[in-house]
């Protein structure tokens, strides 16, 4: 202190303006332990003269406190306060450090804060007789209003100075001040803490402000000078409350360091030194530890931060660290000190300052309270410190009508429900007698109180959005068994809030939602079953065995929105929603409604599996659907290996057809001609019904055929719907039903005796389109119920009406079996045109289902020969399908036909069998209807040769470029700018005009 | 709980079931529909126990469609809060076991079971008590109450208690046998 005082006069002679380059950093110390000194002496504030204003001299005092704590550390002031401290040590000072060499007592403090206290009573005082100031000791809200500045006080002006100066620049200016003397005409000078580059003087006019500035280095003279209107003068020096009081047991997050973001628990707090003490879970590595002491050379790993873990002492004399054990002179606490670091318990003890750490938004979450406890042994954790949790709510936390319980003071464990929220007051009604309802409670007093059986949802925390029921209740900790996973899951009661609503947590992310079928970058596909903040978990369509994959976002590829149906072991075909039983496979046994259908695969959700959400996938070949018919193999026909099913059922054997179709592209190939020659032709003018697809149910009359596309004209709007090779057929076969009622056509010929089954069928044939419809639709929908085929219910599907219409109607049903698994594998059959038609050639079918009412049916391969006569007869009513003329127009040239669809440089995927499924582009197709693909998105991977029915487009998705390969813009290119169903929007190259195609005669451009 | 109550609903009809047995036909088809069913007001629809009154059909335009209002009476059963019921341990497993009571679902969770028993892994998965005297495993018969419902459209979900006087396991068929 002494060589400051030596220099002292020299370093402040601010007299001169030029002297100020004398300023610098270094010396802001000394003029702070300076100023300090003046200030102790609480006669020289006074003689100072200088006029303030009670607020402005308020600040000051805390700034000067600020300023004494940054500094004690190095402050060589300290000796003076020494001496107090050895005389005035008491049991109620407490020690906080352990491990400062010097450290001052509270008892120096507060007698400082005592004189300054002191000190600046006395101004007000002068003040209160002085001026017209009235009020007294206790001011009242309108005295407040009188302080309030006015157009005849002084001004405040904004200065602008260097950053980090602000401090230094008010000093400097309180120092000129104090020189200069009564000719120095600002009042006064502000510089805020939390307002860089700026300080605040406070002048009756400009002039004098620049005066006062003039020179000064650190100040931007040139800068504007800029007047604080007198509305805002008030907010410049109101403080804000936001310091959140520390009080022991508070948990905090560590800002700094090495425990960055841990939490913490307040232990000590030391107001004055603005440090508290913190209870942490130690991240110390022992062994470097041990090193350090052992003089060995320390690696230096920075990267490496060690995981938390509670300080065992035993190991770390294991390893020869030395531990002292010392007792706390003013708690009597024991405590380890392992290298100047203080452990109790396993926690590390150590101080801090405030600044460093968080108290706002801590909301420790479980786990982090769960390890805490687990230190202490002695089991619950201690929910005193639940309040300090409390003080992290929401604003509204509370809602009229929820059930609350006090958890603090007189009325603890009172139970009530909340009436009404008024800011920090609640008022409850309680059920209790003699207590006057309602009662105003603190919020921080209040928790929410639940009972097991209430339905509750997350709203914050981990497990945000999920909702569950209340199975335990211990203090504020509930036990939630979710309605999703049927898990337990452990969540404050306060993080709860009662609902009736049933989610799953997080349902939707992007345009993902759970349950969503997608197919994953390497093309695998699965089911979502669950979503996380960040990761999807997804439940794999391998049959046989679980596998779950979590993946990014970003590694689904997209989701897969085909409806598509799959045919069960007994051949009933199954539906989205329909309920199986598996009767194969690891999962055998299990029973539920479908969810989603894949490629066979059926994903099934099981109530009674607890894994996976319930869900569990099962190859549809090992399930039957329950209530299903058995029979139904009898009747129909199996086309199931030619539709690309993996596996032949075992009850019919692997159809020969799988031959045939070779046969058929090839020697019965060449009397086929193009699909979309004059065969389709008779379609046009038909009255059809459409029976699947985002059309279904419409009916209309076909304006134009295409390959595989029939363009109907309804009467509200025109729509293209895309319909397999089969699927025509079908529609024509409905057209044929229709057409017998609408155009008349001669069919009756039909009608005669040509076999045994058709008189009977014929006849129930208009009646075919409703009835499926009815079976379809209405009575479905009521069935649907999961529940409609429990044990229990005697009633169930197996009802004997239905079974009696669908027997009355076998013929019908012949064919709708037939066709509808065709969608599942359209590509396969689109790709093999020949097949598919002769597929649906009813003379075919007939004799497949070896029933023997067949007996006069043709063989099979009859309907090859043109103009077979005992083929005409066969078709029902179908002049359009008469196979003869359409043996006639089916062009030879399967490779054309293909090539409406693939074409080259689509992206498709390559699945051969026995193999992954690749993505490859395609290079070129043959004129066999195979096709050359290059591997890989972009094609840069090895070429290889496909087969049609090993290639599949790839479906695009919006804003992706599409070649169109079907329809009238076949082989134009096109960009997908929206989807609508199972339509895409597309945008022309060419002509840039706008076309709503079927998605699946889109395929994904690749990458050039 | 089970009721015996009268509810209505509009049956659609096609024309087909027009005849002799018009009736016969309706009737089987509200069983089929009705029967089994859950709503969160009635809870389920165990059985229909006869026909109250059969609405005039009316013809819905363009399906050929006939409506036909329907008043029936039927059992229904719903679970309530604070219910005592029997049920069959359908799966037992660390966190607790389901059983069925009927058609309703119930959850016992492990914190709803007495302290005393103990989760056994293994083939059979089962709580036992500490002297062994009493198993809750898969298909044995426990009572229990209900401590909450949850309804959905489709199903009614439960979370039971058996930590409480006079419940728990009443009949077990392993044991027995």
């Amino acid at each position: 202190m002494a060589h400051h005082s030596d220099s002292e006069d020299d370093d402040y002679s601010y007299e001169d303006d030029d002297d100020d380059s004398e300023f610098d950093e270094e010396e802001e110390e000394p003029r702070n332990s300076r100023k300090k000194r003046g200030r102790s002496n609480p006669d020289s504030a006074a003689a100072r003269g200088k006029k303030r204003k009670p607020s402005g001299s308020i600040f000051i005092e805390d700034d000067v406190i600020v300023d004494d704590d940054e500094e004690d550390d190095e402050d060589v002031e300290d000796g003076f306060i020494e001496h107090g401290e050895a005389d005035h040590r008491g049991e109620e000072v407490v020690h906080r450090q352990f491990h400062e060499p010097t450290f001052r007592s509270r008892v120096g403090a507060e007698e400082y804060l005592d004189f300054m206290q002191e000190k600046y009573s006395k101004p007000r005082a002068q003040y209160d007789d002085d001026d017209d100031y009235e009020g007294g000791e206790e001011l009242t809200a309108v005295d407040q209003q009188a302080l309030l500045p006015s157009v005849r006080d002084p001004k405040l002006w904004m200065v602008k100075c260097a950053i980090g100066r602000e401090r230094e620049v008010a000093v400097c200016l309180m120092q000129k001040a104090i020189d200069r003397g009564s000719n120095f005409k600002i009042r006064s000078v502000i510089a805020l803490d939390h307002l860089q580059n700026y300080i605040y003087v406070e002048a009756d006019m400009e002039a004098h402000v620049k005066e006062a500035i003039k020179g000064m280095r650190s100040i931007f003279a040139n800068h504007k000078i800029l007047l604080v209107p007198i509305r805002e003068m008030a907010d410049v020096l109101s403080v804000k409350s936001k310091t959140v009081e520390l009080a022991r047991d508070t948990w905090v997050r560590m800002k700094l360091g090495i425990y960055k973001g841990d939490l913490a628990q307040v232990v000590d707090v030391d107001d004055v030194r603005r440090k508290v003490t913190v209870k942490l879970i130690p991240r110390i590595d022992l062994q470097h530890l041990a090193d350090k002491q052992e003089g060995r050379p320390i690696v230096k790993k920075k990267a490496f931060v060690p995981p938390p873990r509670f300080m065992n002492v035993d190991e770390a004399r294991e390893l020869h660290i030395r531990v002292e054990r010392r007792r706390d002179r003013m708690t009597g606490d024991y405590f380890e000190n392992i290298d100047g670091l203080l452990f109790k318990d396993g926690f590390l003890y150590k101080q801090v300052s405030t600044k460093s750490i968080s108290t706002q938004n801590v909301t420790p979450t479980f786990d982090e309270l769960e390890r805490f406890k687990k230190a202490n042994e002695n089991g619950e954790i201690d929910f005193v410190d639940m309040s300090t949790l409390f003080a992290n709510r929401k604003k509204g936390h509370f809602m009229k009508g929820d059930e609350v319980i006090v958890i603090k003071g007189d009325l603890k464990n009172l139970k009530g429900w909340v009436e009404k929220v008024d800011e920090e007051n609640v008022l409850i009604r309680s059920d209790t007698k003699g207590l006057h309802n309602p009662l105003a409670v603190n919020e921080k007093e209040l928790c929410k109180y639940f009972e097991p059986g209430n339905h509750v949802k997350v709203v914050c925390g981990t497990n945000e959005g999920a909702t569950g029921m209340v199975v335990k209740v211990e203090q504020h900790v509930l036990s939630i068994l979710s309605d999703t996973t049927k898990q337990h899951i452990r969540v404050f009661a306060d993080h709860v809030v009662k609902s009736a609503e049933v989610t799953n947590g997080v349902t939707k992310m992007g345009e993902y939602e759970l349950h969503d079928l997608v197919l994953l970058s390497n093309l695998s596909f699965g089911v979502i079953i669950k979503l996380d903040n960040e990761a999807i978990q997804i439940l794999k369509g391998v049959p046989g065995r679980t596998e779950l994959v979590i993946v990014k976002h970003g590694e689904i590829k997209y989701k897969i929105e085909k409806r598509i149906n799959a045919k069960d072991r007994n051949k009933n075909v199954i539906t989205v929603k329909d309920v199986v039983r598996v009767i194969d496979g690891p999962n055998k046994g299990k029973q539920g409604p479908v969810v989603q259908i894949y490629k066979g695969v059926l994903f099934l959700h099981d109530r009674h599996n607890v894994e996976n959400a319930g869900f569990l996938c099962a190859k549809c070949s090992s399930c039957v659907l329950v209530g299903g018919s058995n029979s139904a193999a009898d009747r129909i026909v199996d086309s199931f290996s030619r539709l690309g099913n993996p596996k032949p059922p075992a009850p019919v054997p692997p159809s020969p057809r799988r031959f045939q179709r070779a046969d058929s592209a090839g020697a019965g190939g060449r009397h086929w001609s193009g699909r979309g020659g004059r065969g389709h032709d008779l379609l046009v003018g038909a009255y059809v019904k459409v029976r699947m697809g985002p059309f279904k149910g419409y009916r209309g009359r076909i304006l134009e055929v295409k390959e595989k596309t029939v363009r109907l004209e309804h009467e509200a709007r025109i729509v293209t719907g895309k319909l397999s090779p089969l699927h025509t057929l079908l529609v024509a076969r409905d057209a044929i039903a229709d057409v017998n009622e609408n155009v008349a056509t001669p069919s009756q010929y039909n009608m005669g005796s040509q076999t045994p089954l058709h008189p009977s069928r014929t006849p129930l044939h208009p009646c075919m389109t409703p009835m499926r419809d009815s079976g379809a639709t209405p009575i479905h929908n009521g069935m649907r119920t999961p529940m409609r085929d429990r044990a229990w219910n005697p009633y169930t599907p197996m009802s004997p009406p239905r079974d009696s219409w669908e027997d009355g109607n076998s013929g019908s049903w012949g064919t709708s079996l037939l066709y509808q698994p065709a969608s599942p594998m359209r590509t396969y059959d689109a790709a093999t045109p020949g097949s598919g038609w002769d597929s649906s050639t009813p003379g075919r079918n007939y004799s497949d289902a070896g029933t023997p009412r067949d007996a006069n049916a043709p063989s099979p391969y009859q309907p090859m020969t043109p103009n077979s006569a005992s083929y005409l007869p066969s078709t029902p009513g179908g002049q359009p399908m008469t196979p003869g003329t359409d043996l006639d127009v089916q062009s030879p040239d399967i490779g054309g036909d293909a090539e409406t669809w693939l074409m080259p440089g689509i992206l498709v995927n390559v699945h051969k069998a026995g193999e992954n499924i690749n993505v490859g582009v395609i290079r070129d197709v043959l004129p066999d209807g195979s096709c050359v693909v290059a591997l890989g998105d972009r094609g840069e991977g090895e070429t290889v040769m496909a087969v049609q029915n090993e290639v599949r487009l790839v479906c695009p998705r919006k804003n992706e470029r599409v070649k169109i390969v079907g329809g009238k813009h076949r082989g134009l290119l096109a960009k997908l700018i929206g989807l609508d169903g199972s339509d895409g929007i597309v945008k022309l190259d060419d002509t840039l005009d706008i076309k709503i195609l079927n998605l699946d005669s889109l395929a994904k451009l690749a990458h050039a | 709980m089970f009721f015996h109550i009268v509810l209505e609903r509009n049956m659609q009809l096609h024309p087909r079931f027009f005849g002799r047995n018009l009736r016969e036909n309706l009737v089987s088809k509200l069983m089929k529909d009705v029967e089994g069913t859950c709503s969160g007001r009635h809870g389920f629809v165990v059985a229909i126990t006869g026909i109250e009154s059969v609405g005039k059909g009316l013809i819905r335009d363009g399906t050929a469609f006939v409506t036909f209002p329907v008043k029936y009476q039927c059992v229904v059963f719903r679970p309530f809060k604070g219910e005592i019921l029997e049920a069959v341990v359908t799966l037992v497993n660390k966190m607790g076991f389901f059983a069925e009571a009927g058609p309703v679902q119930i959850f016992v969770s492990k914190h709803l079971i007495p302290d005393d028993m103990e989760f056994q892994a293994g083939d059979m998965p089962n709580y036992t008590t500490s002297d062994g005297s009493v198993k809750i495993q898969k298909e044995c018969e426990v009572r229990l109450k209900i401590i909450g419902t949850r309804v959905d459209a489709t199903e009614i979900f439960c979370v039971g208690t058996i930590k409480d006087d006079f419940l728990g396991v009443i009949n077990d068929p392993a044991a027995a046998a």
